[in-house]
Protein backbone atom coordinates (compact mmCIF):
# COMPACT_ATOMS: atom_id res chain seq x y z
CA UNK A 1 0.00 0.00 0.00
CA UNK A 2 1.11 3.54 -0.71
CA UNK A 3 0.79 6.03 2.11
CA UNK A 4 1.30 9.76 2.54
CA UNK A 5 0.81 11.51 5.85
CA UNK A 6 1.43 14.70 7.79
CA UNK A 7 2.08 14.52 11.51
CA UNK A 8 3.11 16.72 14.40
CA UNK A 9 4.47 13.68 16.26
CA UNK A 10 8.08 12.53 16.05
CA UNK A 11 8.60 10.14 13.14
CA UNK A 12 10.07 6.70 13.73
CA UNK A 13 12.01 6.14 10.53
CA UNK A 14 12.40 2.40 10.83
CA UNK A 15 8.73 1.78 11.40
CA UNK A 16 7.84 3.86 8.33
CA UNK A 17 10.25 1.82 6.22
CA UNK A 18 9.01 -1.49 7.62
CA UNK A 19 5.46 -0.69 6.53
CA UNK A 20 6.77 -1.35 3.01
CA UNK A 21 8.13 -4.88 2.77
CA UNK A 22 6.00 -6.47 0.07
CA UNK A 23 6.92 -10.04 -0.85
CA UNK A 24 7.49 -9.24 -4.53
CA UNK A 25 10.15 -6.71 -3.58
CA UNK A 26 13.76 -7.09 -2.62
CA UNK A 27 14.65 -3.63 -1.40
CA UNK A 28 13.22 -0.60 0.29
CA UNK A 29 15.20 2.63 -0.04
CA UNK A 30 14.48 5.18 2.68
CA UNK A 31 15.39 8.85 2.92
CA UNK A 32 15.61 10.27 6.44
CA UNK A 33 15.57 14.05 6.09
CA UNK A 34 16.23 15.87 9.35
CA UNK A 35 16.64 19.33 10.79
CA UNK A 36 20.07 20.77 10.08
CA UNK A 37 21.98 22.94 12.53
CA UNK A 38 24.15 24.91 10.11
CA UNK A 39 22.88 26.43 6.87
CA UNK A 40 25.05 28.26 4.39
CA UNK A 41 23.37 31.46 3.21
CA UNK A 42 23.52 32.95 -0.27
CA UNK A 43 26.04 35.52 0.99
CA UNK A 44 28.41 32.71 2.01
CA UNK A 45 27.80 33.16 5.73
CA UNK A 46 26.75 30.17 7.78
CA UNK A 47 23.80 30.58 10.12
CA UNK A 48 23.21 28.51 13.19
CA UNK A 49 19.63 27.33 13.52
CA UNK A 50 18.15 26.79 16.98
CA UNK A 51 15.06 24.93 15.79
CA UNK A 52 12.70 24.68 12.83
CA UNK A 53 9.00 25.17 12.36
CA UNK A 54 7.11 23.61 9.49
CA UNK A 55 3.63 24.46 8.36
CA UNK A 56 1.54 23.11 5.53
CA UNK A 57 -1.54 23.80 3.51
CA UNK A 58 -2.60 20.41 4.68
CA UNK A 59 -5.32 19.25 2.28
CA UNK A 60 -3.40 20.50 -0.74
CA UNK A 61 -0.13 19.02 0.56
CA UNK A 62 -1.77 15.61 0.82
CA UNK A 63 -3.13 15.91 -2.71
CA UNK A 64 0.29 16.90 -4.06
CA UNK A 65 1.94 14.00 -2.23
CA UNK A 66 -0.57 11.61 -3.75
CA UNK A 67 0.13 13.02 -7.23
CA UNK A 68 3.87 12.60 -6.73
CA UNK A 69 3.47 8.97 -5.79
CA UNK A 70 1.32 8.32 -8.86
CA UNK A 71 3.86 10.08 -11.09
CA UNK A 72 6.76 8.14 -9.55
CA UNK A 73 5.00 4.84 -10.14
CA UNK A 74 4.56 5.79 -13.80
CA UNK A 75 8.22 6.61 -14.27
CA UNK A 76 10.04 4.02 -12.21
CA UNK A 77 9.83 0.25 -11.76
CA UNK A 78 8.69 0.51 -8.18
CA UNK A 79 5.94 -1.15 -6.18
CA UNK A 80 5.03 1.09 -3.27
CA UNK A 81 5.87 4.47 -1.78
CA UNK A 82 5.36 5.84 1.71
CA UNK A 83 5.87 9.51 2.58
CA UNK A 84 5.54 11.01 6.06
CA UNK A 85 6.25 14.70 6.68
CA UNK A 86 6.46 16.27 10.10
CA UNK A 87 4.88 19.64 10.93
CA UNK A 88 5.23 22.02 13.85
CA UNK A 89 8.39 22.60 15.88
CA UNK A 90 11.39 20.36 15.23
CA UNK A 91 14.56 20.28 17.23
CA UNK A 92 17.91 19.91 15.46
CA UNK A 93 18.45 16.33 14.32
CA UNK A 94 14.79 15.39 14.41
CA UNK A 95 13.37 13.78 11.30
CA UNK A 96 11.33 16.14 9.13
CA UNK A 97 10.53 13.81 6.26
CA UNK A 98 10.72 10.13 5.45
CA UNK A 99 10.33 8.77 1.95
CA UNK A 100 10.42 5.00 1.54
CA UNK A 101 10.30 3.29 -1.83
CA UNK A 102 9.96 -0.46 -2.28
CA UNK A 103 10.89 -2.09 -5.56
CA UNK A 104 11.81 -5.51 -6.90
CA UNK A 105 15.34 -4.24 -7.53
CA UNK A 106 17.18 -1.49 -5.68
CA UNK A 107 18.24 0.70 -8.59
CA UNK A 108 14.74 1.91 -9.39
CA UNK A 109 14.05 2.55 -5.71
CA UNK A 110 17.14 4.78 -5.33
CA UNK A 111 16.24 6.74 -8.46
CA UNK A 112 12.59 7.13 -7.45
CA UNK A 113 13.46 8.22 -3.92
CA UNK A 114 15.79 10.94 -5.22
CA UNK A 115 13.14 12.10 -7.70
CA UNK A 116 10.45 12.13 -5.00
CA UNK A 117 12.38 14.29 -2.54
CA UNK A 118 13.37 16.72 -5.29
CA UNK A 119 9.76 17.09 -6.43
CA UNK A 120 8.39 17.23 -2.89
CA UNK A 121 10.67 20.18 -2.12
CA UNK A 122 9.48 21.90 -5.29
CA UNK A 123 5.73 21.27 -5.26
CA UNK A 124 4.24 20.15 -1.94
CA UNK A 125 2.89 23.20 -0.06
CA UNK A 126 4.92 22.95 3.13
CA UNK A 127 7.08 25.79 4.46
CA UNK A 128 10.05 25.76 6.79
CA UNK A 129 10.99 28.51 9.19
CA UNK A 130 14.53 28.60 10.56
CA UNK A 131 14.70 30.12 14.01
CA UNK A 132 18.03 31.61 15.11
CA UNK A 133 19.16 33.04 18.43
CA UNK A 134 18.58 36.53 16.98
CA UNK A 135 15.73 36.14 14.52
CA UNK A 136 13.85 33.87 12.20
CA UNK A 137 13.39 33.33 8.49
CA UNK A 138 10.83 31.55 6.31
CA UNK A 139 12.86 29.62 3.78
CA UNK A 140 11.71 30.16 0.20
CA UNK A 141 12.25 27.34 -2.24
CA UNK A 142 13.18 27.27 -5.87
CA UNK A 143 9.88 26.54 -7.58
CA UNK A 144 9.62 27.91 -11.11
CA UNK A 145 6.55 30.03 -11.63
CA UNK B 1 -24.34 44.07 -25.57
CA UNK B 2 -25.60 46.40 -22.93
CA UNK B 3 -24.74 46.99 -19.30
CA UNK B 4 -21.73 45.38 -17.74
CA UNK B 5 -23.25 44.13 -14.60
CA UNK B 6 -20.86 44.14 -11.66
CA UNK B 7 -21.84 41.17 -9.61
CA UNK B 8 -19.70 40.46 -6.60
CA UNK B 9 -18.67 37.01 -5.50
CA UNK B 10 -17.23 36.03 -2.14
CA UNK B 11 -14.07 33.98 -1.93
CA UNK B 12 -11.80 32.69 0.81
CA UNK B 13 -8.12 33.66 0.82
CA UNK B 14 -5.55 31.62 2.72
CA UNK B 15 -2.05 32.73 3.71
CA UNK B 16 0.83 30.55 4.90
CA UNK B 17 4.33 31.10 6.26
CA UNK B 18 5.79 34.37 5.02
CA UNK B 19 2.50 35.59 3.52
CA UNK B 20 0.68 34.92 6.82
CA UNK B 21 3.37 36.92 8.64
CA UNK B 22 3.05 39.84 6.20
CA UNK B 23 -0.73 40.02 6.33
CA UNK B 24 -1.13 39.05 9.96
CA UNK B 25 -3.90 36.75 8.77
CA UNK B 26 -4.32 33.12 7.92
CA UNK B 27 -7.75 33.33 6.30
CA UNK B 28 -9.87 36.19 5.03
CA UNK B 29 -13.01 36.45 2.99
CA UNK B 30 -13.18 39.06 0.26
CA UNK B 31 -15.75 40.15 -2.30
CA UNK B 32 -14.51 40.49 -5.87
CA UNK B 33 -16.25 41.25 -9.16
CA UNK B 34 -17.37 38.12 -10.98
CA UNK B 35 -15.07 36.99 -13.80
CA UNK B 36 -11.98 38.04 -11.84
CA UNK B 37 -8.97 35.83 -12.56
CA UNK B 38 -6.63 34.29 -10.00
CA UNK B 39 -3.79 36.62 -10.94
CA UNK B 40 -6.12 39.63 -10.65
CA UNK B 41 -6.98 38.48 -7.13
CA UNK B 42 -3.29 38.39 -6.30
CA UNK B 43 -2.96 41.98 -7.57
CA UNK B 44 -5.86 43.01 -5.32
CA UNK B 45 -4.09 41.38 -2.37
CA UNK B 46 -0.76 43.04 -3.21
CA UNK B 47 -2.54 46.41 -3.31
CA UNK B 48 -3.89 45.69 0.16
CA UNK B 49 -0.62 44.25 1.52
CA UNK B 50 2.20 45.82 -0.53
CA UNK B 51 4.95 43.84 1.23
CA UNK B 52 3.69 40.74 -0.55
CA UNK B 53 5.27 42.17 -3.71
CA UNK B 54 8.76 41.74 -2.24
CA UNK B 55 8.34 37.97 -2.58
CA UNK B 56 7.93 35.62 -5.49
CA UNK B 57 4.35 34.48 -5.05
CA UNK B 58 2.48 31.35 -6.05
CA UNK B 59 -1.26 30.87 -6.13
CA UNK B 60 -3.49 27.88 -5.71
CA UNK B 61 -7.18 27.70 -6.48
CA UNK B 62 -9.23 25.08 -4.66
CA UNK B 63 -6.08 23.20 -3.61
CA UNK B 64 -4.52 23.08 -7.10
CA UNK B 65 -1.69 25.24 -8.40
CA UNK B 66 -3.13 28.02 -10.52
CA UNK B 67 -1.49 29.43 -13.64
CA UNK B 68 -3.26 32.77 -13.15
CA UNK B 69 -5.84 33.04 -15.89
CA UNK B 70 -8.43 30.87 -14.08
CA UNK B 71 -11.72 32.60 -13.27
CA UNK B 72 -12.35 32.62 -9.53
CA UNK B 73 -15.92 31.63 -8.65
CA UNK B 74 -18.14 32.26 -5.67
CA UNK B 75 -17.08 30.12 -2.72
CA UNK B 76 -13.64 29.32 -4.16
CA UNK B 77 -10.61 29.04 -1.93
CA UNK B 78 -7.50 30.80 -3.17
CA UNK B 79 -4.16 30.55 -1.37
CA UNK B 80 -1.20 32.83 -1.92
CA UNK B 81 2.24 31.77 -0.73
CA UNK B 82 5.97 31.90 -1.32
CA UNK B 83 7.91 29.07 -2.98
CA UNK B 84 7.50 25.94 -0.90
CA UNK B 85 10.36 24.74 1.32
CA UNK B 86 9.40 21.39 2.80
CA UNK B 87 11.65 18.37 3.04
Amino acid sequence: MNFFELTTDPIDVTSVARRLVPPECGATVTLDGYARRFTKQKDGQTRKTEYLEYEAYEPMALKEMEKLIAAAKQQFEISWVGIVHRLGRLEIGETSVVISVASPHRRAAFAACEWLIRELKRTVPIWKKEVYADGEHWVEGEKES
Amino acid sequence: MNSLQVTKVNIQILFFGATADITGRRRIEIAIPSETTASEVSKILIAEYPSLATHKLHISLNEQYAAGQEIVRHGDELAIFTAVSGG
